[in-house]
């Protein structure tokens, strides 16, 4: 029996690189805007939803769209949340209720948003999303708080795995009102061909993310598909229908091919390629990446990446059929309208496709409505498929779920048992093999071997 | 070069093992971690080779873990305890397929291969309701020793119903259960039928497979042990020493490096001294 090997300490270490700084300088451009409509500069905007968006209608009035998601990430990531959290708290917000929710109206209440603040205060609140009904109570407090009129639009949950016709027209009719809500406010008139324009840079930025994300099927993946992920997704969710974006997304193709072709990983060794569910702990964003680099685990799928758009999957937004692909999108292109069994096939999918060691699932504390099925996806994953499941817990906004003590061990726990089995399959394989010669006293895995394992495990009906 | 130790420096309680080549345990110590983690280790591995009367020089590698385990200055690598407690209790058990271990502020349900090896495992949420901190919580509130509260428990024939096993509130519940004069014996059985209850959904997690091995300190409590039985409706396999399993474990994957090494002498698997006591 060989000794498991250690994990090297952790190190602080930049995740930069070119798309970050492609990422960072057209999402920089946005809030300049953002900071200048706060100012004053007469420009009409509008808070939507990141889930299943529909951007293009408003980018078509020239409204500048504002996302409450985006601004409470902001402040986690620069650990800037708890403060915000604790004054939504002071006005009478559970503990356990969304934190998201509660840095947003906590910042707002501040003086974040407005003439004082980056934010401006919105003309319209547009509510797309209606997977979460804490969402449509956010949208009325922001509503109510602003005085802003308030354009809640109504999407069906997707049952049976599409939508219906009746879906699809119910969907197109609510869009033409909200057209119409936004030529009351702009005094101007809807253009079509605008729209179709728009569309096609949206389609060319989603053809660039899903060309991106099939990139990380090669070994090493070049890039961390879930923290690496959020420098497309600010790109992807928020300035879709651009032409930066677009071409944001043109660059970005062309970075990760190259590093592709010169088999440039995102670690110096790609150990574990694992597929992760939920979304990150911003608040300790850094430090929870070190866990898994210091095993050389690598994220080579993430469905948070997909909450906006599951786009690796093949929609695209049509310039031929506007209102019914934008329908479509928030319908059932996205990850949050769907039942909790397409999320498991979208699961497996990424697991099978891009052949992942494991599963990781980071459980949301103050997001019930996501998290509730998790303890099945872990054994549906586990027990039934026999994929290795990790599931963790903290939160995406609230530091004070986070436990760095606890979090290392369990993530350490789950690697040690997976390096160890992949050291015993590689001993058992050395012994019964004459190719890899006699058996050694300390085994090595051998890579290649390991990953065909892997891979006939994970198909269904596969040997094992 | 040929001894191998673990140690295991947990949130109350320091534990370090030595082994020999032929995984005979040569000394054990046990001390209270206290506010200076760093020291408890090195006072850990400064008990064992005095006790042992082996030179520090002959100590060929040493593994740390528990949540202490970075802070172990002899510590030549670390490993969770996780894998420590999987690997010590399939040594003394070797059936073992599933562990419970119970600690001071965690209880985790582990599966196990034919080897020690981890093949899943639960944990209990951030947050020590359920644990070895709540028997502690209730021990204190009725004025007993730790120790004393497991005999008595298996006393107690209509065991009370408690709301909660948050370790925090207990104490104001079990003032409500005495000042409705409930017997103590009736109000321990209640805290140790709680804690079972919730333990064994944990495990189901991870699935339940004979044999069940109940490791660390609370292991010691027979009142636990018997809930648990209980519960689980199958016989626990406990040792005397049962909190040392994770110094055990660490001290066995600190031995896979000793014997690792080229220089090391061919040892066969000597059946380890502990195991039926």
């Amino acid at each position: 029996m060989s000794a498991v090997a250690p994990a090297p300490a952790s190190q602080a270490k930049e995740y930069r690189g070119v798309v970050h700084d492609l990422s960072s300088e057209i999402m920089t451009a946005w809030l300049g805007q953002l900071r200048e409509a706060a100012r004053g500069d007469g420009r009409p905007s509008a808070y939507l939803m990141i889930s299943g968006n529909c951007v293009e209608i408003l980018r078509c009035f020239d409204i500048l769209p504002i996302f409450p998601e985006i601004n409470a990430l902001q402040l986690a990531i620069r650990k800037k949340s708890l403060p915000y959290i604790m004054k939504s708290e002071e006005v009478g917000y559970a503990s356990d209720n969304c934190a998201y929710v509660k840095a947003d109206v906590g910042f707002t209440l501040s003086g974040g948003v407005g003439p004082g603040g980056n934010i401006p205060r919105p003309t319209m609140i547009v509510c797309n999303f209606v997977g979460c009904n804490v969402y449509i109570k956010w949208f009325e407090h922001c509503a109510a708080m602003f005085g802003s009129p308030l354009v809640m639009l109504d999407i069906p949950f997707v049952r049976g795995g599409r939508p219906s016709r009746a879906d699809v027209d119910y969907v197109q009719a609510q869009l033409r009102e909200l057209i119409a809500r936004c030529e009351e406010l702009t005094g101007r008139k809807f253009d079509l061909d605008r729209l179709r324009e728009i569309l096609r840079y949206s389609a060319r930025a989603e053809e660039g993310w899903s060309r991106c994300k099939e990139l990380c099927k090669q070994r090493p993946a070049p890039f961390d598909a879930y923290f690496d992920s959020i420098n497309m997704m600010g790109p992807i969710n928020a300035l879709r229908g651009t032409k930066e974006a677009a071409d944001f997304f043109d660059r970005a193709v062309t970075h990760y091919s190259d590093l592709v072709a010169r088999g440039v990983g995102v670690l110096p060794e790609e150990r574990f390629r694992i597929v992760t569910e939920g979304p990150p702990p911003y608040p300790y964003y850094r430090n929870f990446r070190n866990l898994f680099e210091s095993w050389g685990a690598v994220a080579v799928q993430s469905t948070y990446s997909t909450v906006g758009g599951t786009w690796e999957f093949g929609f695209r937004h049509d310039p031929d059929r506007p209102l019914e692909s934008i329908a479509e999108q928030m319908l059932v292109h996205n990850l949050c309208n769907r039942t909790l069994l397409d999320r498991y096939q979208q699961i497996r999918a990424y697991v099978e496709e891009w052949q992942a060691d494991a599963l990781v699932i980071h459980s949301i504390k103050s997001c019930r409505l996501f998290s509730a099925g998790q303890g099945d996806m872990r054994e549906y994953f586990s027990k039934e498929l026999g994929v290795p499941t990790l599931m963790v817990e903290s939160d995406l906004e609230d530091p004070r779920y986070y436990a760095e003590a606890q979090m290392k061990n369990r993530i350490d726990a789950f690697f040690e048992a997976l390096q160890y089995k992949r050291l015993r399959g590689a001993a058992a394989r050395a012994a019964t093999d004459e190719t890899h010669g006699s058996a050694a006293r300390v085994p090595l895995p051998c890579e290649g071997c390991a990953a065909a394992h892997e891979k006939t495990r994970l198909l269904p009906g596969g040997a094992s | 070069m040929k001894y191998a130790v673990g140690i295991d420096v947990g949130s109350t309680q320091t534990k370090a093992v030595m082994l020999d080549p032929a995984r005979a345990i040569l000394a054990r110590v046990l001390l209270n971690t206290g506010a200076n983690v760093k020291l408890a280790g090195q006072r850990a591995l400064e008990t064992l080779l005095s006790d042992s009367g082996v030179p520090r020089e002959e100590v060929g590698f040493v593994v740390g873990t528990g949540y202490g385990r970075y802070k172990i200055e002899a510590g030549d690598t670390q490993v969770t305890e996780i894998s420590c407690h999987a690997r010590g209790a399939q040594m003394l058990f070797p059936g073992t397929r599933t562990v419970i271990d119970m600690g001071g502020q965690d209880t985790k349900a582990i599966k196990v291969g034919s080897e020690g090896d981890v093949l899943d495992f639960c944990m209990n949420d951030k947050c020590a309701a359920g644990t070895g901190r709540f028997l502690a919580g209730a021990a204190e509130v009725l004025g007993m020793k730790l120790e004393e509260i497991g005999p008595a428990a298996l006393k107690g024939a209509r065991p009370i119903r408690l709301s909660s096993v948050c370790t925090v509130f207990v104490e104001s519940e079990i003032l409500g259960y005495l000042a409705a004069r409930q017997s103590i014996q009736d109000i321990l059985a209640g805290v140790h039928e709680a804690i079972a209850t919730r333990t064994v959904a944990l495990v189901r997690r991870v699935g339940i497979e004979p044999e069940v091995t109940f490791t660390g300190g609370v292991a010691r409590n027979v009142g636990m042990v018997r809930a648990l039985e209980k519960k689980l409706a199958q016989p626990l396999n406990v040792s005397p020493e049962a909190h040392y399993m994770g110094a055990l474990g660490a001290a066995l994957f600190a031995l896979d490096h000793v014997l690792a090494r080229p220089e090391a002498a061919s040892v066969e698997d000597v059946p380890a001294a502990w195991v039926g006591q």
